[in-house]
């Protein structure tokens, strides 16, 4: 076609378009010949996590514990020779990404579960595309909506902890023991939202006085005007339900002010990755609620196997507590795929349903009307001398043992039994 | 027309560049019927098609009417949350819904306009920003009815009925054609626009606002219409963003979906018709491709983006044409 160039522009024009139509098809082959060698017994579990983003440092962590999973289920032989693989993909924390990648995970990688997810309103979005297709969904990070009848779909797990859980259990420990005068510092969002719910919620039984709910926008950098306005209501206990910078910056800001001298400071959720980045000092003794830390490997023998397998893997680096999750997460649903003994969506749903496990942190089991894995909370609170390395940065206070008692009933999430 | 093609009318004589220009819509279709083919996966060659249809309707406010809207997420937006809540709250059909959706675009983008299109330059820009972010707001608070930071779930519309026809919306490719079908129905219309009388109108006043007053036509009338339009198109990209992912999130609305449009639509080329399908093109491929390769892609995006605007100022699919024509 380009042979006969004549000098019109009409030419040039097309020959360009021609290298730009070569171009793109070239671009485009390595996806194709990726399809063709796909073989077709691989089981393939796609896992979207927010790889880039402010949660990219947590997410690196669910990936390399996911991968450890799907590891020791293919050096035991896998499904009577079938191995398993882990098709990562980067969701952006963003849940129309998320969508996106789950649609692409579906339709071209063909995988046969999913598992993934580091923010409530992605594993939303997430659920609602697999739900629709049928496939099963195991989602590794907090939220009490999945839970509900409107969003629930016999597809639909949740491995990680909820909020409701969380508070709870932080909630039962702390009001007992430090104090019936509460103080909340809450980030004005849907995750502050949730967990003060449940804070007043187990408050009741406990007769607490709310002093005072202050709200502050998500990404703050100063608590400055604020935390005088909290320590000026003399609380005993003071409540700060906020994630990632925002707590490290409070927490900070809270014990330069001298806040931690006449009262306990509570966090629903405690996160590894947090405490490292923000160092002992502004955390110190502050008491949270966890889903897993690797110091209770002397009381179980599971998370004793967990870590050791994930030192060996990864250079002697201890799993984090998102990273325990996403293991949990997907073994469940490699061993699941093994008790059935096939792929088959509805069997391996009843192997799940029907699986107790202990995997990485004692005993669990999913609940029949809304499988939300029941599992323990762990109450912890930051180190800040006796470290016996960088790893070693929380102390357990306490174990809040499974038990559906905690969970919000099946009639309040709107399942008909 | 021009007068050469009055006395040639063998079109084959006139020059591609007259004939592309004057079936634009219908090349324009052809090459979206094919697309998929070129695609990595089937939903990113719809999400392209509807951030591209997002790209043109803000294109005719931005390349046609010379006017720079950061506000337009809001429009893209409405139409997707009031599709979305068709569905999940009154459980309208699918073509209702679509309806609603457009309709949300056309009057949130009168609201805006109305306020904000006597402001010129900087000031429009900042004056749309404000706004669509009470726009935000309002969506963000009515949790009950668009599921706040949680975002609006439940968009599930299995099938496409037509004519006793029943398309399987599930299946990727039906899902693409069945959007590709609105989006080629979008740019004929939008052809249409830019051809008429009221299309002259809308470049004069971009070229020149007083001897357009001078003319007789009403400036801020045509500026407000325009905007209204866009809003329009806007609305039917969101819409359709609502039915493809099934989920409306909240960040639909947030500015970073206001600045994306801005750099889709230099990427492509402003004020040409397929600029902006070009450019959602390039970078939601580029995006998707250089991000399964490292987790640093947005470094390698936007060293992409800075020579994109340093070697082709008119954008890629301007400086084609430009090339082409020469």
């Amino acid at each position: 076609m380009t042979s006969k160039v004549t000098r019109t522009g009409s030419m040039s024009r097309r020959r360009l378009l021609t290298t730009a139509g070569a171009g793109a098809v070239l671009a485009v082959s390595p996806f194709r010949i990726k399809l063709v060698q796909a073989q077709e017994a691989t089981i393939k579990i796609g896992f979207p996590v927010p790889l880039t983003g402010p949660y990219g440092a947590e997410a690196q962590d669910q990936v390399r514990a996911g991968q450890l999973a799907v590891a020791q289920f293919n050096d035991a032989g896998g499904l009577n020779g079938r191995k398993a693989e882990l098709v990562v993909r980067d969701d952006k924390l963003n849940p129309g990404e998320a969508a996106t990648r789950t649609l692409e995970l579906v339709e071209k990688e063909k995988v046969n579960f999913v598992v993934g997810s580091l923010s409530a309103a992605v594993q939303l979005a997430i659920n609602n595309v697999t739900k629709e297709r049928g496939i099963i969904f195991n989602s590794i990070s907090q939220s009490d909506a999945i839970n509900e009848a409107s969003d629930f779909s016999k597809y639909t797990f949740h491995e990680a902890l909820n909020p409701h859980m969380t508070s709870g259990a932080v909630g039962r420990y702390a009001f007992a023991k430090f104090g019936k005068k509460v103080a909340f510092l809450t980030a004005d969002y849907a995750y502050g939202h949730e967990m003060v719910r449940g804070f007043l919620e187990v408050g009741k039984q406990f007769n607490i006085e709310n002093l005072g709910d202050i709200r502050h926008p998500l990404g703050t950098s100063d608590f400055s005007t604020v935390l005088p306005r909290l320590q000026a209501l003399k609380p005993d206990i003071l409540c700060i339900s906020n994630f990632g910078r925002d707590q490290q910056i409070a927490l900070k800001q809270a014990t330069d002010f001298g806040i931690k001298k006449s009262t306990q400071i509570i966090a629903p959720v405690l996160s590894h990755a947090s405490r490292v980045a923000a160092g002992a000092q502004a955390f110190e003794g502050v008491i949270g609620g966890s889903s897993f830390y690797w110091g209770i490997e002397d009381k179980f023998a599971s998370t004793k196997a967990f870590n050791d397998a994930f030192r060996k893997m990864y250079d002697g680096k201890v799993p984090t507590d998102y990273g325990a999750l996403a293991y949990g997460g997907v073994r469940a649903m490699l061993e699941a795929v093994k008790g059935a003994g096939t792929v088959d969506t509805d069997k391996v749903i009843a192997a799940l349903e029907a699986l107790k496990y202990d995997y990485y942190k004692g005993p669990q089991y999913y609940r029949k009307c809304d499988h939300q894995s029941v599992q323990s909370v762990l109450i912890v609170k930051s180190k800040s001398r006796d470290m016996k390395n960088d790893a070693d940065v929380f102390e357990v206070l306490s174990t809040e043992e499974p038990n559906e008692k905690n969970l919000r009933t099946c009639d309040d999430l709107g399942h008909k039994s | 027309m021009t007068e050469r093609a009055i006395k040639q009318p063998d079109t084959t004589t006139v020059g591609w560049y007259e004939f592309a220009t004057r079936h634009r819509a219908s090349i324009a279709a052809l090459v979206v019927l094919i697309f998929p083919l070129a695609m990595p996966f089937t939903a990113l060659a719809v999400n392209i098609l509807i951030y591209g249809l997002y790209a043109l309707g803000f294109n005719l406010v931005f390349g046609y009417l010379g006017l720079l809207s950061f506000g337009h997420a809001a429009l893209f937006g409405a139409g997707a949350y009031l599709c979305g809540i068709a569905v999940v709250h009154f459980g309208w059909p699918w073509y209702a819904a679509i309806a609603a959706g457009v309709t949300g675009g056309f009057l949130i983008a009168l609201l805006i306009g109305v306020l904000a299109i006597r402001t010129r330059g900087i000031y429009f820009a900042m004056v749309t920003m404000a706004l669509s972010q009470c726009v935000y707001y309002l969506f963000y608070q009515a949790v009950d009815w668009t599921g706040g930071e949680n975002g609006l779930r439940g968009i599930n519309v299995r099938s496409i009925d037509l004519f006793g026809l029943r398309l399987d919306f599930i299946n990727p490719l039906t899902r693409y054609y069945v959007v590709a079908t609105f989006v080629i129905a979008a740019f004929f219309v939008l052809s249409r626009i830019l051809a008429s009388p009221f299309g002259a109108v809308i470049e004069a006043v971009r070229e020149n606002e007083m001897r357009a007053r001078a003319s007789g036509y009403d400036v801020t009338l045509t500026r407000l219409l325009t905007f209204v339009l866009s809003g329009g198109f806007c609305g039917l990209a969101g819409a359709l963003q609502a039915l493809h992912l099934s989920i409306v999130p909240i960040e639909i609305m947030h500015y970073e979906t206001s600045g994306l449009v801005v750099m889709v639509a230099l990427l492509g080329g402003m004020g040409t018709f397929f600029g902006p399908m070009v450019g959602a093109a390039v970078f939601l491929v580029l995006e998707n491709l250089v991000s399964l390769w490292t987790v640093h892609w947005q470094l390698i995006v936007g060293a992409i983006f800075i020579a994109c605007v340093l070697f082709f100022p008119t954008g890629i699919w301007g400086t084609l044409i430009a090339r082409g024509r020469r």
